[in-house]
């Protein structure tokens, strides 16, 4: 199905300590030679401005206003935010508004399970605010934003990184650093569109998108910060090179946030369409394949599967923004899954119906599928919900949750029917996949 | 009493078809302010009063098909199609016939826009959505003026009731101020009913110490 897949092994560069202070020292200044890993950099510690253009030499933006979106095109770019849409088109979107545009960077990684975005903030923040500069000279726009959680340090390590560019003249547009609350939601383009513009961060109806009407009803291009390193890249080294990574149909390489059996967490750069075996550690119950709002896949068909959408969207599974877990043997999916979806059901921002009360009514029912002796008829229940609340959100929030849920149902149902008798396939209650500890409790939290 | 015969069958049918409508709409709209006002019915799921509105809202638009279509097939009067869609053009009962045009135009308003509200602002579907409190008294005169039937006897009890209903609703959805818990508060208030006894410390299998 896919060149990849007769491959050798790719190489995987594995980071797993960058959010934390970094000295500035970073590698040895080499050039770059065109192989894997391409976004992270290839030794210990993070890529300074010199280290940055050392290896990568400095962004042909005089050229991004004439020929990047066709480049981006040929290359089959698409979001690394999650939702695989092909970043032409919204480069062309919004450059195609007489109005002027804004151009923002997003590292709100509200997924608690990736932290693909971080590392690489952390590691290669010059290849993220190359492709911000680009992104904004290809489309004309004067202003541009980099769109990351409250994070001091993080805040204080990319301030740093944009008044170093300043000082080397390396920038034609203001990058201003833009604080992302600690919310699930807070990505969501919308969201950030109200955020950027002081508001809270909470989704809107659409139409219309961002790239329509975004911060201050300008046209928006809201891009996912690997999505804008991936685009620094093809600007350099042009289609051919980004199509010598991945399959024909989802080229390129990505980041991936790979959560092992045993509670070893690592981000890592693989190509799409890479084996799932070759990324986590196998045999495993169950595998969950793109984050919260993604699906649960039998361990035994996940070994057998690339990752790529190719493969997975007949599943009802995706990529999305490359998170991998798999389920210890020692734990219940059920119990981890109606842990995430209580965790889904208090991120809603309380805007639309169907979400603010129907995700609690479901969570509350998982959290009964997932203790002895549930009523069996709540199964039905469940299911019924479901359909009663996709696709009636201002955004997808409903929908990403019931494929979570529908996916768990389906993939655990020996596991449901132990459940009804009294019995568990799990021996440890200790939480497996991570959530973060605070929850939005007022407005103000959204800010 | 008449008896039924091939040629009053239509006329009979477009009658019944009108009666059931007339239910259906006003069923449709207490449900409709029960969904504005987050309103329950009991046994049922807040989030499937919107389900349920809907479901009654396309139900209504088969049989106000049914009922135009038997109106303009029955010989006995003659109603030109376009009289259907253009107000007050009508041989037959220019005025009543007009009403009900007018609110035969307004639901179709309603039901297209809300087939396509996802592909569209939010605040015009909502302001479109408004004429439903026009659309609804405008097809209860029509029913009242053009036909006899809702003028006497159990018919004109089921009008009444009909328009006392919405009333009642309409008052409801007046003194109801909108939904006042903050937003941030919505989702934990649901869930707080919604758990079992135990959550989330987990009611679970393995024994507490386990637990970190």
């Amino acid at each position: 199905m896919t060149s990849s897949m007769t491959r050798p092994l790719p190489s995987l560069a594995r980071h797993s300590g960058w959010d934390r202070d970094e000295p500035l020292a970073g590698p040895a200044e080499t050039r770059y030679l065109g192989g894997m890993p391409r976004l992270l950099p290839p030794g210990p510690g993070p890529s300074g401005l010199r280290t940055h253009l050392a290896r990568f030499g400095a962004p042909p933006l005089d050229w991004a206003g004439r020929g990047l979106v066709a480049e981006v095109q040929a290359a089959g770019l698409t979001g690394r935010g999650g939702a695989a849409f092909p970043t032409y088109r919204k480069l062309a979107a919004v450059a195609g508004y007489r109005r002027p545009a804004v151009v923002i960077g997003n590292g709100a990684e509200g997924e608690p399970a990736s932290s693909k975005d971080k590392t690489l903030l952390w590691a290669a923040p010059h290849l993220v605010l190359d492709g911000l500069q680009l992104a904004a000279c290809a489309i004309g726009s004067g202003t541009a934003g980099l769109y990351v959680h409250r994070d001091q340090r993080l805040h204080q390590w990319l301030a740093a990184s944009i008044a170093e560019r300043a000082t080397a003249g390396l920038d034609l547009v203001p990058v201003e650093l833009i604080a992302a609350p600690a919310r699930f939601l807070a990505g969501e383009e919308s969201a950030l569109a109200s955020r950027a513009a002081g508001g809270p961060a909470l989704p809107r109806f659409k139409p219309p998108r961002a790239s329509e009407r975004g911060v201050a009803d300008r046209p928006t291009l809201v891009q996912n910060v690997e999505t804008l390193a991936q685009l620094a890249l093809i600007a350099r080294y042009g289609a051919a090179w980004f199509r010598s990574a991945g399959t024909t149909d989802e080229p390129g390489s990505m980041l991936a946030t790979l959560h092992q059996a045993d509670g070893q967490v690592m981000v890592v750069e693989t190509e799409l369409g890479t084996p799932i075996r070759d990324l986590l550690r196998l045999p495993a119950p169950a595998v969950l394949v793109g984050g919260y709002h993604g699906a649960w896949i039998p361990g035994e068909l996940a070994g057998r599967l690339p990752l790529a959408n190719a493969a997975l969207r007949p599943l009802g599974a995706a990529v999305g923004a490359g998170v991998l877990a798999a389920l210890p043997a020692d734990r219940c999916g059920l119990a981890e899954t109606a842990r995430v979806v209580r965790y889904l059901a208090l991120e809603s921002a309380g805007q639309c119906g169907p979400c603010f009360n129907g995700l609690p009514r479901i969570a509350g029912a998982l959290a009964e599928l997932a203790s002895p002796w549930p009523r069996p008829e709540i199964i039905a229940d469940v299911r019924r919900w479901c359909g009663l609340v996709e696709g009636r959100g201002a955004c997808r929030h409903p929908d990403g949750t019931v494929r979570l849920v529908r996916s768990a149902l389906e993939v655990f149902a020996a596991e449901l029917d132990q459940h009804i008798l009294g019995r568990c396939a799990g021996s440890s209650n200790r939480p497996f996949l991570p959530l973060p500890p605070d929850l939005a409790l007022d407005e103000a939290d959204w800010r | 009493m008449t008896a039924i015969t091939q040629s009053t069958a239509l006329w009979y049918a477009s009658r019944a078809t009108g009666v059931v409508s007339l239910l259906l709409l006003t069923l449709v709209v207490i449900l409709g302010i029960a969904v504005n006002r987050q309103g329950r019915l009991p046994g049922l799921p807040a989030f499937a009063v919107t389900g349920l509105h809907r479901s009654v809202s396309l139900l209504s638009v088969l049989f106000i098909a049914a009922h135009v279509a038997t109106a303009v097939m029955d010989p006995y009067v003659s109603i030109r199609a376009a009289a259907v869609v253009i107000p007050f053009v009508s041989a037959y009962q220019p005025f009543w016939l007009g009403l009900g045009a007018v609110a035969l135009d307004l639901i179709a308003a309603l039901i297209l826009t809300s087939l396509a509200r996802a592909r569209m602002p939010r605040r015009a579907w909502r302001g479109i959505h408004w004429l439903a409190y026009a659309a609804w008294p405008v097809a209860l005169i029509h029913g009242v003026g053009a036909s006899p039937d809702l003028r006497s006897g159990g018919l004109r009890l089921l009008a009444i009731g009909c328009a006392m209903a919405v009333g009642g609703a309409g008052l409801w959805r007046l003194t109801q101020r909108a939904r006042e818990m903050p937003r941030a508060e919505r989702a934990a208030a649901v869930l707080a009913v919604n758990e079992p006894p135990g959550s989330p410390a987990r009611p679970s299998f393995v024994p507490d110490r386990e637990a970190r």
